[in-house]
């Protein structure tokens, strides 16, 4: 997979105190906040800042920035992050691949192929709500210095 | 009490506004509470050189912020009252679509609103009421002595409460319509028993830290565009009822009318001979078409020189096809299923009960006599 040129790679990062990383690759996630910013010919566009004013029904990209900091490359690389509670998944960001998503952790799949056991027996499929994970592989090793980001839009409960 | 303001509608007079009252909408539940902390951290699993490895990333976190949504609505546009009635109600019910438990101020307003389409109702605002103010109901529904709170105290997401809007008619003049409106203010909640004071909007321009509680106004304009009542997203809601004197007398008319059915002679023209039969009618009709008149009661005596036709009584229908066979006696029990009639030998008096009369229907009572 190819690094990710995103969008939002100017925007102010929230910075908070980033451990410093254990191994060969620096995974880091960070929060940002839509908000609707006035172009100079009176139209609006959607724009990514800090999360500073949220509340519920507003939708917030995560994003997933990982960086081969070693001299190895890195294989088999799985990047996962389950969903925050107060947050339900609506969908990859722009520019980002479609993540496999899960509503138990264990199995991942595409949405529409996962069901949700219903008290007193029996399933349904699961909807964008259910959701609990996402997470992407990476199909090809990521050669030394390569890094990326991955995104996923999601709404506060 | 702030003071009575006025109105100006933008858009002319003869439009028919969607603003007003009772814009009751389907609202999603509050949501995650304001101040809960939402931490994101993701992990990733890997291999360098055939050995697994795994790291966990930063966790980053931000604080859900309290979004002000609430709706009031008025249970009826127009209340009907009396002149001199003291402690008229208003009833509004209250729902805090916030994420966060807070408190509201209520604030009744007189409103002096040159027409009446706001309510759905016709008439100007024409007198204003006295000793104005707003209670919360203490969970029965009624208002009552119980009710002495004048803010609502400490609400919970996704809460309703009714209140109430108090206040004395007038007992002199010709007053019809008071437009009256409840201002309900979102306001700090957290300390149960204390009035909080109003919420400020944090503003766009001040730094919006993640780890700190902004307050958004997300509630909507409640009297529609057109009215100057409330805006959209100003932690303020402000609704529309009315103290309605109505003029709801009944307009009835009575019309007699009689022919001749038979006069044993001749078929084709009969004559009020002696010995003829005549059928009377009574006509009731109501010119108002809104108010029914009830239980009216016809009576009428028969004139000098005519003897009742035994069994005769017909009520309820025209004057040509009768209606319902009434009999004679006092005894309503047995009579109609909807109206009675009965005839006083002692008194030669005819009389007939009408349960209900609305214009435009004229309802006919009918019977018979013979010529002497």
């Amino acid at each position: 997979m190819r690094p990710l040129a995103f969008l939002v790679a100017a925007m102010p990062i929230a910075t908070a105190a980033a451990p410093p990383p254990t191994g060969p690759l620096d995974l880091s996630t960070r929060v940002l906040a839509e908000v609707r910013e006035r172009n100079p010919d009176g139209t609006t566009r959607i724009a990514l800042a800090a999360p500073g004013r949220v509340v519920p029904g507003d939708r917030v990209t995560v994003l997933l920035d990982y960086r081969n900091t070693g001299r190895a490359p890195i294989a088999d690389l799985v990047l996962a992050n389950p969903l925050p509670a107060g947050m339900a998944y609506r969908g990859p960001a722009a520019n980002s691949p479609m993540p496999e998503v899960s509503v138990d952790g264990r199995r991942y799949a595409p949405l529409a192929a996962l069901t949700l056991a219903m008290p007193g027996g029996g399933a349904r499929a699961a909807n964008a709500g259910d959701i609990t994970h996402v997470r992407w592989r990476l199909a090809r090793p990521l050669a030394p210095g390569a890094g990326g980001t991955l995104a996923f839009v999601a709404t506060v409960r | 009490m702030f003071t009575t303001l006025r109105h100006i509608l933008l858009g002319g007079t003869a439009i028919a506004l969607s603003a007003g009252i009772a814009q009751a909408q389907t609202q999603p539940p509050a949501g995650t509470t304001a101040g809960t902390p939402i931490v994101n951290k993701a992990k990733a699993t890997y291999s360098v050189n055939g050995a697994p490895g795994e790291v966990n990333s930063n966790e980053t976190t931000f604080l859900v912020d309290r979004k002000v949504d609430f709706t009031v609505v008025a249970q009826s546009a127009a209340t009907q009252v009396n002149l001199g009635q003291r402690e008229a109600v208003l009833t509004f019910t209250v729902t805090n679509h916030t994420n966060a438990r807070q408190d509201f101020l209520l604030d009744p307003d007189q409103q002096n609103l040159p027409v009446g389409i706001l309510l759905g109702i016709p008439g100007s605002d024409d007198f204003n009421v006295t000793n104005m103010r707003a209670f919360v109901d203490d969970g029965n529904g009624q208002y009552d002595a119980a009710d002495t709170r004048t803010w609502l105290d400490e609400m919970e997401p996704d809460e309703t409460r009714t209140v109430f809007i108090v206040a004395d008619i007038p007992a002199t003049g010709t007053p019809t319509l008071a437009h009256i409106s409840l201002h309900v203010i979102a306001a700090e909640g957290d300390a149960a028993g204390t009035q909080g004071i109003a919420l400020i909007e944090t503003s766009l321009g001040a730094a919006n830290r993640d780890d700190r509680i902004d307050i958004v106004f997300a509630d909507n304009d409640s009297d529609g565009p057109a009215v100057l009542g409330d805006t959209a997203r100003n932690g303020q809601a402000r609704v529309y009822a009315a103290y309605q004197l109505g003029t709801r007398a009944v307009d009835l008319s009575v019309v007699k009318s009689s022919r001749v059915i038979s006069d044993g002679v001749d078929t084709l023209v009969m004559r009020a001979l002696p010995g003829a039969v005549v059928e009377y009618c009574l006509l009731v009709s109501n010119a108002n078409l809104v108010t029914p008149a009830t239980n009216v009661v016809l009576t009428d005596k028969l004139p000098a020189h005519t003897t009742y036709v035994a069994g005769s009584i017909k009520v309820g229908g025209t004057c040509l096809l009768g209606g319902e066979a009434q009999d004679d006696d006092a005894n309503d029990a047995n009579d109609g299923r909807v109206f009675s009639g009965s005839y006083d030998g002692a008194t030669r008096t005819v009389t007939a009960t009408l349960p209900s009369v609305i214009g435009p229907v004229a309802v006919a009572a009918v019977f018979q006599v013979t010529i002497d």
